[in-house]
């Protein structure tokens, strides 16, 4: 995940398009330029096709604009949008929207009331199945999200979170290049979240499909994003990976996080074997899921984690990393401080008081270690 | 009980092709203006609702009355049309069908404008991303969410047609098969005192309006109750 990100994606300057297909992935280039009466959206981005994006920030920042550009849903004169080598949008083209092979997921309910759930999930499939090849067929769809006892309802009788999965479903079924999520999780309750969330994760790992993810819930977009654009005000403040963007200030103020890859070894006694850069972590496994080969994301975050100059023997907190300093940062509170370490190449951030870490004499380089008190799973 | 002359029957005959044309045209013309308006992008769109909206305001003779200039012999349209070697269109079928079409214009707009607004875009949008193009969206997605806007605008136009007088009396005057609608009859009837004709005419008029409303708006009601669950 860390290794394909290309350098130039964490430097603000944008690259030619060219130099994009080297790589193995194409990108999505979107240079977009909006001005209404109290908002501006500014933008020049390369945003990589693999794995999920999540366009980050508050209400009003721009993130849903620049979802809507991209589907073509508003037609902004001066955009230019390239999906990989597909012009969207240039100076003298516009590639209407339903030419253009997203599966787009509302905030809100956006099922046609006219028809049942299965009627809803053929319409998209439908219109391509006769010109394009198949790649997701109806009924491994229907399995992936358990849509079966759903097929005959009308969207009436469903609820929110079951009419936002066939809304996933009847995107996925439409044989999208792109699938864009407009902040499919805004309009549920806790529950239903949390009965949607585990099918996205699955969409995201088990389809292999770009998604990009419009959110202002740290918590969603750290269970499923692998990169991150931080947009602020109209204009894009930082972009990369998930693990490197979580440093940023902004996501202090929220509840700084961090999110470890760790490599599963096996499992005893219910408690998942995983290691990062060969340090061993045991997490309780997961109770209705099957465990499997691969690699997991832990999400720690940076309160729960201590941090300690000599290895601690006698002490309930069973994961210990050995990890370096990179730098100290104030925190939120006035009376706390943010380190940021390095365990393996990966981030990850402890919060302590600013009389520990002068306790301590915590100077950046310095080798030490880190007790993990919690650590989610996804 | 029904003792109609065969005048009557023309009438009848005259009004009812009138109502049905009106309609037909109407829909036509009506459903892409309404959606239109709908949309809302348009700086013109504030004068072409006024614009729209004027024959419910405007007393039927004045338009009749400016029609009739204008598809006369003497008018922009009239005098074209007999310069290329046709009638113009006063005192004919086709000038009061023209007559129709304008004056029941905003009974077709409102409701359809009404039914696309309460639908909005999202469905449209939606449809779009499935891969639906416009006439795909038009027929699979704005008709089924829509049909009980259509039944109404064209009920109402029918019905509103039905009952039109002014319009057609100036523009089309009263010619038997051809331009004597139903209540421009009624009036001749009355005019020579032939009370029981006006009678059974009016009375007939009034009780096939009544059930059209009345098994329209029933209709109405379920569709909208069907496309609500």
């Amino acid at each position: 995940m860390m290794s394909f990100w290309p350098s130039r994606w964490c430097s603000a300057a944008a690259a030619p398009a060219k130099a994009a297909s080297r790589q193995d992935v194409g990108v999505l280039t979107v240079d977009l330029l909006v001005q209404q009466q109290n908002f501006r959206l500014q933008l020049n981005e390369q945003i990589p096709l693999q794995g999920v994006t999540a366009l980050f920030g508050r209400s009003g920042c721009g993130k849903t604009t620049l979802l809507r550009a991209i589907a073509g849903l508003d037609h902004h004169p001066t955009a230019r949008i390239h999906f990989a080598e597909q012009p969207w949008q240039t100076t003298d083209t516009f590639m209407p929207v339903h030419q253009r092979r997203i599966g787009m997921v509302f905030q809100e309910s956006s099922l046609l009331p006219h028809l049942n759930v299965q009627q809803n999930l053929l319409f998209g499939y439908q219109r391509r199945v006769s010109r394009l090849q198949v790649q997701l067929q109806p009924a491994n769809v229907i399995d992936l999200l358990e849509l079966d006892p759903l097929l005959t309802q009308a969207p009436g009788q469903l609820s929110g979170g079951q009419r936002q999965r066939v809304a996933l479903g009847r995107a996925l079924l439409s044989q999208p290049q792109l699938l864009l999520l407009d902040e499919p999780l805004a309009s549920l309750d806790q529950q239903s979240r949390q009965e949607i969330l585990p099918f996205l994760q699955k969409v995201a790992r088990e389809l292999n499909m770009p998604m990009l993810l419009v959110s202002h819930q740290l918590e969603d977009v750290v269970k499923l994003a692998d990169h991150l654009l931080l947009l602020q005000d109209g204009r894009v403040i930082s972009r990369g990976p998930l693990a490197q963007q979580l440093l940023q200030p902004e996501f202090a103020a929220c509840g700084a996080m961090s999110v470890l890859t760790a490599v599963y070894q096996g499992c005893q006694h219910f408690m998942l074997q995983l290691t990062v850069g060969g340090q061993l972590l045991q997490v309780p496994a997961p109770v209705n899921s099957p465990t499997a080969n691969g690699s997991y994301r832990l999400r720690i975050l940076a309160r729960d984690v201590a941090l300690s100059l000599q290895p601690l023997a006698d002490s309930s907190v069973t994961n210990q990393l050995a990890v370096t300093i990179i730098a100290i940062q104030a925190a939120a509170h006035p009376a706390e401080v943010l380190v940021q370490l390095e365990v393996a190449d990966q981030p990850l951030q402890a919060l302590l008081t600013r009389q520990s870490a002068q306790r301590l004499a915590l100077t950046p380089g310095q080798a030490l270690f880190a007790q993990i008190k919690a650590v989610a799973l996804d | 009980m029904l003792n109609l002359a065969p005048e009557d029957w023309l009438a009848i005959q005259v009004t009812l092709k009138l109502c049905f044309y009106t309609t037909l045209i109407l829909l036509l013309i009506g459903t892409p203006l309404a959606f239109w308006l709908a949309q809302g992008k348009s700086r013109w769109r504030t004068a072409i609702q006024a614009l729209v909206a004027l024959p419910l305001v405007l007393p039927p003779t004045v338009l009749g009355f400016y029609l009739l200039l204008l598809l006369g012999p003497h008018g922009a349209i009239g005098s074209t049309l007999e310069a290329l070697g046709l009638r113009h269109l006063a005192f004919s079928f086709s000038g009061i069908l023209i007559g129709s079409v304008i004056y029941s214009l905003p009974f077709t707009v409102q409701p359809l404008l009404e039914a696309f607004r309460r639908m909005g875009q999202r469905p449209l949008e939606v449809a779009a991303t499935l891969g639906a193009n416009q006439w795909d969206q038009f027929f699979n997605v704005v008709l089924p969410l829509c049909r009980g806007g259509f039944v109404v605008a064209a009920t109402l136009t029918f019905a509103h047609t039905l009952g039109e007088f002014g319009v057609i009396l100036m523009l089309g005057g009263s010619i038997p098969g051809e331009t004597q609608v139903l209540s421009v009859l009624i009036y001749d009837h009355t005019e020579a005192m032939n009370y029981s004709q006006a009678h059974q005419l009016s009375l007939g008029l009034l009780v096939t309006a009544f059930v059209v409303l009345f098994i329209v708006y029933g209709l109405n009601r379920r569709l909208e109750r069907e496309v609500s669950l």
